[in-house]
């Protein structure tokens, strides 16, 4: 599905990685083997792309194989067949720039031992950076999450909130290019959902980053993304791919709401919105 | 605010009855001691002013001073040595399940292995030398932080060892700042009981098997039925224990682990 790469190899290997899409996965296949069982097949040939700039969300019911995706695009779990290529570059050859790619967990997973300023600074640890910097970096993160104040808290003295920004703080640390996120705010109030979907839309307003984020609600992908890819599950694969073309502000928005009703009926979900109606 | 103020003001005076309590229970102590020693001979129960007066004299001649900084030397090194096998010990048997299953027998049966039986063997293999009491206090120090070092890399949450390999890592920085920090509770509960029963079997020790120490002049003065020296000697151990514990290992304690969750409010 990529032939453009021939094309662009007769200006160069170097001018083709300026223009590659930010994430590329390339008919990835992968079965699982669990002890003593059949192997399970999570992915079948599952291909597609993450333009730079864009926000895009793999959105899919659990068993889809669509966390198992984003651990291949931060180079956690190698495919058994295809390609996955970050900037341009095959992360089996082993060369791909991760300080630019950020991560973000389910779960807030702060070290209980280390303050808020320090779990950030975590993130920057793996270089050589001096500790100083780290920790003025640290502090801009902060900032920019809207935690000035709690720095030096540590993390059982913050809510489910404030750690959650904490987590985003720590993902964006390293000022990334490309922001990966699994389920980043499911274990949190609807609440305090959506004032951290506001923030991370306020946060990617300033930085235009490249944001591919997991899913299982409808309500979110539409919030979040340009694109949305749709899995379906055993073993996964695309059902469809929907681009999302509603204006930010999305967040109570009558084109959301219709769309999100849209892709519930289309999918084939019974329960009816949860919002409620102004 | 006025919570916490409300809370600040509740405890001091908590802290004060505490103080209290403690001076009424010792006085009570002293109290009973001294009735005893008035209807007992002086080798049986010393009577705690004859004890006062032996401790400054055993203080004033450099006698009590130079043999408690023999023992507490002795048992730092024990507890030193323990700490540099012990580790290194529990972190590998922690992080390999087949060394792990293979080793861990050898663990219940050293601690079953009374204090008195290695002081017998040291004093075969080391005679009358401050290597036999160093001794005693290893081997009873060792397991008790090979043990809790192991338990501590059981503790470790994979999660954050997840995290560790999304930050890439290297291996040696997980174990820095993933692993140790995880086991560092472990380690200290475990390093603060094998100092304790390292001071005990220290003494155990040195009353059979050196020619210096607390235990040994404290053997000594027992041979000679200079009970107020015994007395005298215990007093001193007690207090340099509850310094140690005081104005060491708890301020240690709330400084490392001050990012726990408060239990007492």
């Amino acid at each position: 599905m990529h032939d453009e790469r021939l094309d662009v190899r007769v200006t160069g290997e170097s001018a083709a990685r300026e223009t590659a899409p930010a994430i590329t996965f390339d008919a990835i296949s992968k079965s699982f083997t669990r002890p003593g069982g059949k192997p399970l097949e999570v992915l079948r040939r599952v291909g597609f792309v993450v333009p730079r700039g864009t926000v895009v969300a793999i959105l899919g019911p659990s068993g889809c194989g669509k966390s198992t995706l984003l651990n291949m695009a931060a180079g956690l779990i190698a495919p058994d067949a295809g390609s996955v290529a970050v900037m341009g570059r095959d992360i089996a050859a082993g060369t791909v720039d991760w300080s630019r790619v950020g991560y973000m967990f389910q779960d807030d997973r702060l070290l209980p031992w280390r303050s808020a300023r320090q779990n950030v600074a975590l993130a920057l640890e793996a270089g050589t950076m001096p500790s100083r910097e780290r920790i003025a970096r640290a502090d801009a993160a902060i900032d920019l999450v809207e935690l000035a104040g709690f720095a030096g808290a540590y993390p059982h003295e913050l809510s489910g909130g404030m750690r959650s920004r904490v987590a985003l703080a720590r993902s964006l640390v390293g000022e990334p290019t490309i922001l990966l996120m699994d389920e980043p705010f499911s274990r949190l109030d609807a609440q305090t959902r959506s004032a951290m979907h506001r923030e991370l839309l306020r946060i990617q307003a300033l930085r235009q980053m490249t944001i591919l984020f997991v899913t299982h609600e409808i309500e979110e992908a539409v919030v979040l993304a340009d694109q949305i890819v749709v899995m379906a599950p055993r073993p996964g694969r695309i059902r469809t791919e929907v681009a999302v073309t509603i204006p930010q502000p999305r967040i109570g928005a009558a084109a959301t709401t219709a769309l999100v009703n849209e892709l519930r009926q289309s999918l084939g979900e019974a329960e009816p919105a949860p919002e409620n109606h102004p | 605010m006025s919570e916490a103020e409300a809370i600040a003001a509740s405890r001091v005076p908590a802290g004060l009855k505490t103080a209290l309590q403690r001076c009424a229970l010792a006085a009570i102590l002293l109290v009973v001691w001294w009735l005893v020693s008035l209807v007992t001979p002086a080798y049986v129960m010393p009577n705690p002013i004859r004890v006062w007066q032996r401790i400054v004299q055993l203080t004033a001649s450099g006698d009590l001073p130079s043999n408690l900084l023999v023992t507490l030397l002795r048992v730092i090194a024990g507890f030193l040595i323990a700490v540099v096998i012990g580790v290194p010990a529990g972190l590998v048997l922690g992080s390999n399940r087949t060394l792990g299953n293979f080793f861990e027998p050898v663990l219940p049966v050293l601690n079953t292995v009374s204090s008195a039986i290695w002081a017998i063997f040291a004093i075969i293999w080391f005679g009358l030398t401050p290597l036999t009491p160093i001794f005693v206090v290893l081997m009873t120090a060792l397991p008790l932080i090979v043990t809790n070092v192991w338990q501590g890399t059981q503790a470790v949450n994979a999660d954050f060892v997840e995290l560790a390999r999304a930050l890439r890592f290297s291996r040696a920085k997980t174990l820095r700042k993933i692993y140790l920090p995880s086991i560092l509770p472990y380690f200290f509960s475990g390093a603060r009981l094998a100092f304790g029963f390292g001071w005990r079997v220290s003494l155990v020790a040195e009353t059979i098997g050196s020619s210096s120490g607390v235990g040994y002049r404290m053997r000594q003065a027992s041979d000679l039925i200079q009970t107020d020296q015994v007395f005298a000697w215990t007093i001193v151990q007690i207090a340099m224990m509850l310094v140690i514990e005081i104005l060491l290992l708890q301020p240690l304690e709330r400084r490392l682990f001050r990012w726990r969750r408060d239990v007492r409010s």
